[in-house]
């Protein structure tokens, strides 16, 4: 019954909030300056035309009632059309303004769901390194406050967080690609083209996680609990293993649930360095290219994948730990 | 094969133990020599940093940095727990048994009491199958008088009371049938009721499982009433060893002698606490029907918190009020309301005329200089980082009083009169003792001259002596200042002392309004009997528990009962209490109670 409540009302309000978002970027992007009529267009094409294609696109309606029809159509699955990209390949050049082409442009739907699983691949991988990088050390700096393992994992995490990850990302690239030829690097033709980049990634998020879990596995540690445990007769595997650990995973949760939607979002640079065709790539291409429906697709989905991720995480908090259940 | 199965006369024997605080060079505890007896149980009592729990530590091999054994031996069937870590890692939790006093945050709280009872028992015994285990710690739960055990097992210790979270840690230490249990302190968190509910229980434990218990705690009545033998530490070293009745009539150590002549009393006669009670001065506070629920959100959905209902009373100038009631009465959130921290929803609190409930901030901020609070808890109440006299100057500043010397004179003054020494004023709070904490409360409290004290428990983290030293000190005080004082305590014995007028809470209400004599001496309603009856004591109880209290805690003030709240533990409850509540009526003599027991019709 619980359940059923928490997701009712927590589904609604990540339908607000995804509301609100596609609310505002749908505003700036008709305050910014810049026709993406006068680029799809080209420079050359007259000014009676450019007006013709952007009434005809519905792009001289008052801004409400764009808003108002776009929201129409999204609650139908139906994000638009890209502005630019054909629905066979590659982006429309600027300086074609033939008319006709307009009915092939791509859904930007489509465009989302041929790239988001890439991303979400490229996550997950970047995840699963950061994991196994940091569980180890920040479990052990928290199990020993103060002590060598703690110095550890602050000297490590500052030396990662000094990587800038575009750096490390050509100087892996460089290192294990083109010399030492160990795995791909630019471009995607399998799935060993997302090994590198997802490390690289994993290292920049690995210093948070492993700060998080120093700190509450330390704090959990010097709880009443787990010092009378010994007392009680548990060993200090359990103690450890059962109750430490379960006890500092809902800080780390919440870092993982923010970190995820980061990464989904945002691997702008690391996809662009590595020309990984993900939501990334997509996404500076569309800015690029002022391609506003797929822009506001992009927007829209990830605010989507955040409030799911968000939910995801609260639920398997309150698993973990009941009291967050109220 | 069980320790307690062999036939042997001491089951722990204690040798010439020395612990010591490695950093200072410092003895805790020197030269501590006992023996126990299986099946006995044996107080051991001693002021505060008398080294009692260093003692219960080292027996349970828990002893941590900066404490160490640098001597003696501990015992067990004739083998060397000191000398033998091994042999001590496998009596942990199986054959010795350890129960703190705090017992909020034993439990891991992200799993259920159950499971936890469970992975105890089978860390320590792993040939016991779980649906044993379960079946045993369900047993234990019923037997240690848990309501609806079967459904509290499978509860979070967050959904258990402190009362109930001390039962389940008992019976977690029960739980192997170990040879021999270590009670720190375990009844100190709890409130006098489920106190004494807890030394019975352990006593009819002790006879039912034969463990043998070494019950510490500091509290003279309670470790009288609660062993065989009370064996008396003073600084650290063990001054004397009796059975109860010999202890108090024939002390040998001048501390013991010290503790029980000035152990407080309830029942005798011939004090001088009445006070002047000239009835036309006109009340300094007075409250009238005030009431305050707070929301909060439960399994079924939201759920209101009756914290505080139909509270009634006058508090006089010169007065000493007591409010008294068991954790959970709502005794702190009327002082929210009386102190103007929160407003209530209904009813009204005059302080001087003026209606603390509904006045401007702005006033309410002037008027906060007359009414001042001392808080509860010596350490969380004061902020660590700032020096003692910035702490007292403080106040002063916040209403912009004086000058800078002349805050510095007023602050050193206060810090005199209470008793601290003036060269402290630049020193951090974090080095004082709990007693001078409490001081320092006190003295930031009365920098500003206030007319009325609220004290929330104000004594109740100190131990005996320390106690009876404050209130002089505030005896004192009141003298020089005319303070009229609110004390909100759960000790009576604290309330008997100073108090001259005494309100009983039970679930938000007030249920009875007296002067001291008559609460003591001729109580008007069945709880205050009750509350009377488990107030640990020496002296011969004018009360018996047997009669006055039932089994079982408050209910819960999100779903009160329709009629009379204390009628499910009331042994007189009748017909009537079970469908309307009793409103607070005159018996006379400045005597208010609210029990049908009182209404002429009735009885
Ligand atoms: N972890 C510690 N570090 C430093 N000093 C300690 C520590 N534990 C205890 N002490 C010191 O050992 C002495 C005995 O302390 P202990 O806690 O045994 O007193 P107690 O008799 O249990 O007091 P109480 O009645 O307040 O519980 C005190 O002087 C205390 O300051
Ligand atoms: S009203 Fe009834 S139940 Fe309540 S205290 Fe009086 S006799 Fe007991
Ligand atoms: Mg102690």
């Amino acid at each position: 019954m619980f359940l059923a409540r928490f997701l009712a009302r927590r589904l609604a309000q990540g339908a607000l909030i995804v509301f609100l978002v596609s609310a505002l970027i749908f505003t700036l992007l008709r305050v910014v300056p810049g026709d993406p009529v006068r680029l799809m267009a080209g420079g050359m094409a007259p000014e009676a035309l450019i007006e013709e294609i952007a009434s005809d696109m519905g792009l001289r309606d008052p801004i409400y009632i764009q808003f108002g029809r776009y929201i129409g159509g999204i609650l139908q699955g139906d994000l638009g059309q890209s502005f630019v990209r054909p629905a066979n390949g590659a982006a429309v050049g600027g300086a074609s303004f033939d008319d006709s082409t307009r009915s092939e442009r791509a859904e930007v739907w489509t465009l989302i769901a041929e790239t988001a699983p890439m991303t979400l691949q490229l996550a997950v991988l970047a995840m699963a390194f950061a994991l196994l990088i940091a569980l180890p050390i920040g479990i052990w700096g928290g199990l020993r406050p103060g002590g060598w393992p703690d110095r550890f994992a602050l000297y490590i995490s500052s030396v990662f967080v000094s990587l800038p990850n575009f750096w490390l990302g050509i100087v892996l690239a460089l290192l294990l690609s083109v010399k030492l030829k160990l795995v791909p690097a630019i471009g995607y033709e399998g799935f060993a083209y997302t090994i590198l980049p997802a490390f690289v990634l994993a290292i920049e998020i690995a210093p948070f996680i492993i700060r998080t879990l120093t700190v509450s596995v330390a704090g959990v540690m010097s709880q009443s609990f787990i010092d009378i445990a010994a007392v009680r007769g548990l060993t200090r595997n359990q103690i450890i293993f059962r109750h430490a650990l379960k006890n500092s995973s809902v800080p780390l949760l919440n870092l993982l649930g923010v970190q995820f939607s980061m990464l989904l979002g945002g691997v702008l640079v690391i996809e662009f360095i590595f020309d990984y065709p993900g939501l990334g790539l997509l996404t500076i291409n569309a800015v690029m290219q002022r391609d506003f429906p797929l822009i506001q697709g992009i927007a829209i989905v990830t605010a989507a994948a955040f409030v799911l991720i968000n939910i995801i995480v609260d639920l398997a908090a309150t698993t973990i730990d009941p009291r967050l259940e109220y | 094969m069980s320790l307690d199965m062999v036939q042997t006369k001491t089951l722990l024997s204690v040798r010439n133990l020395t612990v010591t605080l490695t950093g200072e060079g410092r003895d805790v505890l020197k030269d501590v020599s006992f023996d126990l007896a299986p099946r006995q149980i044996l107080s051991v009592i001693g002021e505060s940093g008398s080294g009692k729990t260093v003692l219960a530590r080292a027996l349970a091999s828990w002893l941590s940095e900066p404490l160490a054994v640098t001597g003696g031996e501990i015992l067990i069937e004739g083998r060397d727990l000191l000398k033998d870590p091994a042999y001590a890692r496998t009596l942990a939790g199986r054959e010795i048994a350890y129960v703190g006093g705090n017992p909020a945050g034993a439990l891991d709280p992200t799993m259920t009491v159950g499971a936890q009872l469970v992975e105890k028992l089978r860390a320590v015994r792993p040939e016991i199958s779980a649906a044993d285990a379960r079946e045993k710690a369900i047993r234990l739960l019923e037997a240690v008088k848990i309501p609806a055990a079967e459904r509290r097992f499978h509860e979070y210790p967050f959904q258990y009371s402190g009362g109930m979270m001390q039962r389940a840690m008992i019976v977690d230490a029960l739980m192997s049938d170990p040879a021999l249990l270590i009670a720190d302190n375990i009844t100190q968190p709890l409130d006098v009721t489920v106190a004494a509910q807890i030394l019975k229980l352990m006593r009819e434990l002790n006879e039912d499982f034969s463990t043998a218990v070494l019950f510490i705690c500091s509290s003279l009545p309670v470790a009288c009433d609660a062993a065989d033998e009370v064996m008396v530490l003073h600084d650290g070293r063990v001054v004397e060893r009796q059975a109860p009745d010999a202890l108090i009539d024939t002390p040998q150590h001048g501390y013991t002698h010290k503790l029980i002549e000035e152990l407080p009393t309830l029942w005798a006669e011939g004090r001088d606490q009445a006070q002047p009670q000239d009835r036309d001065r006109r009340a300094i506070m007075s409250v009238r029907g005030v009431a305050k629920h707070y929301e909060t959100r439960s399994a079924s959905g939201k759920a209101l918190v009756q914290a505080v209902r139909n509270v009634e009373f006058d508090v006089f100038p010169g007065d000493n009020f007591g409010i008294v009631g068991e954790s959970g009465c709502g005794k702190s959130s009327l002082m929210r309301l009386l102190t103007g921290l929160e407003r209530p929803d209904a009813g009204s609190i005059f302080f001087e005329d003026e209606n603390v409930g509904e006045a401007s901030p702005k006033r309410l901020r002037a008027l906060r200089r007359k009414f001042q609070l001392v808080l509860q808890d010596p350490y969380g109440s004061l902020p660590p980082q700032s020096a003692i006299g910035a702490i007292l100057e403080e106040p002063l500043k916040i209403h912009a009083i004086g000058n800078r010397a002349e805050r510095r004179d007023r602050a050193r003054a206060a810090m005199s009169e209470v008793g601290l020494p003036t060269d402290l004023y630049d020193s951090l709070p974090t080095g004082l003792s709990a007693g001078q904490r409490q001081r320092l409360n006190v003295a930031r409290a009365m920098v500003l001259e206030p007319r009325l004290l609220i004290m929330d428990e104000t004594l109740s983290a100190l131990d005996q002596t320390e106690q009876g030293k404050l209130l002089n000190l505030f005896e004192r005080l009141q003298a020089q200042h005319g303070f009229t004082y609110i004390f909100i305590s759960h000790d009576l014995t604290m309330v008997r002392q100073v108090c001259s007028r005494i309100a009983v809470m039970y679930l938000g209400e007030t249920v009875e309004v007296a002067p001291n004599e008559r609460l003591f001496f001729d109580p008007g309603h069945p709880y205050s009997r009750a509350l009377l009856s488990a107030a640990p004591t020496l002296e011969e109880r004018r009360y018996r528990p047997e009669d006055c209290l039932m089994e079982g805690e408050p209910p819960s003030p999100i779903d009160l009962p329709p009629g009379c709240a204390f009628a499910g533990r009331c042994p007189q409850a009748f017909d009537r209490c079970l469908t309307e509540n009793p409103r607070l009526r005159s018996r006379g003599g400045q005597a208010l109670a609210a029990c049908h027991l009182n209404d002429p019709g009735e009885s």
